[in-house]
């Protein structure tokens, strides 16, 4: 009956296992492939939540049906769980606004505008963004000028317009 | 069964009266006050299940599988919210790498000359309006022309560089 009542916790246990599995990987074996180490642990916490679930089953007499909507349950909460866990590890790698506070807590009598766009600006951003969308295929170089890759990210780009259409009712910050 | 159904409904529900409010007018402090939609609908939810149980009428207020569902329920709902937050702050400012990808987009053929790049995207479309962000949000405050970290701002920035440092990660990204 225990096991019943651990249930709600599975999830949770998952991202326990997905951070666990995402550090060890990354400090011990993947060093140079973030992404990689990241999906790494995102499928041993998947693996972890499902097969608690599939225990329970075996162990405890369990409808069919239930079994099943917990599962559901289960793996939509820890794949959410899992997608803020990667948008945390990316906050740090692309956020605009991590770099800023971490140049203010480098500084501890503060930064004035002027300062923190010495530090920080927008050519900054500009190079670091064109060198990793390079590196990752989304975009190409050739004779002085940039091209699609991949329409990964383009497909992307599309969707996020389309869902700031819908819920903001615009195309971008500064419409 | 209930988990799934009662879950993604509240959780419907609460992204339904946040399109509404936002269509009627549109808050200052967004994340905040989407937080407080969906777990205003979590909590309302919870409230009506348990008045509407049979098992208060029996007495049973406090019945163990009762909160153990309503537990899971919550985990449920919290988990798809803080992802849709996550979502939202992605809508909410544009991304850089998103605009570049559009503007060569837009080049066409001929593709787009790293000139354009610069020209369109400036330190008062990259740079200051996430500033104001930090100060609308409380993490920085100002004295006089300084900028400085408030003790949310500090507490933010150490977890994400003890996780930065845990995995040995350069600190600076953006």
């Amino acid at each position: 009956m225990i096991l019943n009542y651990l249930q709600p916790l599975n999830p949770l246990a998952g991202l326990l296992i997905n951070i666990f599995v995402q550090v060890i990987s990354y400090r011990m074996l993947l060093s140079s492939f973030l992404l990689k180490s990241v999906y790494t642990g995102f499928a041993a916490g998947f693996i972890f939540v499902t097969l608690y679930e599939y225990y329970v089953f075996f162990t405890i007499a369990t409808p069919i049906k239930q079994f099943l909507s917990v599962l559901i349950v289960n793996l939509l909460t820890y794949t959410s769980l899992g997608y803020c866990f990667f948008h945390f590890i990316n906050l740090g790698v692309t956020a605009r606004r991590v770099r800023i506070l971490i140049e203010l807590d480098e500084s501890k009598k503060g930064l004035s505008m002027k300062e923190i766009l010495s530090r920080y600006n927008a050519k900054c951003v500009v190079e670091m963004r064109i060198r990793r969308l390079m590196s990752s295929g989304q975009v190409t170089y050739n004779n002085g000028r940039y091209y699609i890759g991949s329409p990964i990210l383009l497909l992307m780009a599309k969707i996020i317009i389309t869902m700031k259409l819908i819920i903001l009712g615009k195309k971008s910050e500064f419409d | 069964m209930r988990v799934l159904e009662i879950g993604l409904f509240l959780f419907f529900l609460a992204f339904l009266l946040h399109l509404i409010i936002w269509k009627v007018r549109m808050p200052k402090r967004q994340t905040k006050t989407i937080l407080q939609i969906f777990f205003g609908v979590l909590i309302s939810g919870i409230i009506f299940l348990y008045i509407k149980q049979p098992a208060l009428l029996k007495g049973d207020f406090f019945s163990f599988e009762s909160f153990i569902e309503y537990f899971h329920i919550s985990i449920f709902f919290t988990s798809l919210t803080l992802g849709y937050i996550i979502t939202y702050s992605a809508l909410e400012a544009d991304s850089p790498s998103l605009v570049m990808i559009m503007l060569i987009l837009d080049a066409g053929p001929s593709g787009l000359d790293i000139g354009a790049f610069t020209q369109r995207l400036n330190d008062d479309l990259l740079v200051k309006p996430r500033i104001e962000d930090l100060l609308r949000d409380k993490l920085v405050c100002m004295d006089g022309e300084k900028y400085l970290l408030t003790p949310k701002g500090n507490s933010f920035v150490t977890i994400i560089t003890f996780y930065r440092k845990l995995i040995n990660l350069p600190l600076k990204g953006g």
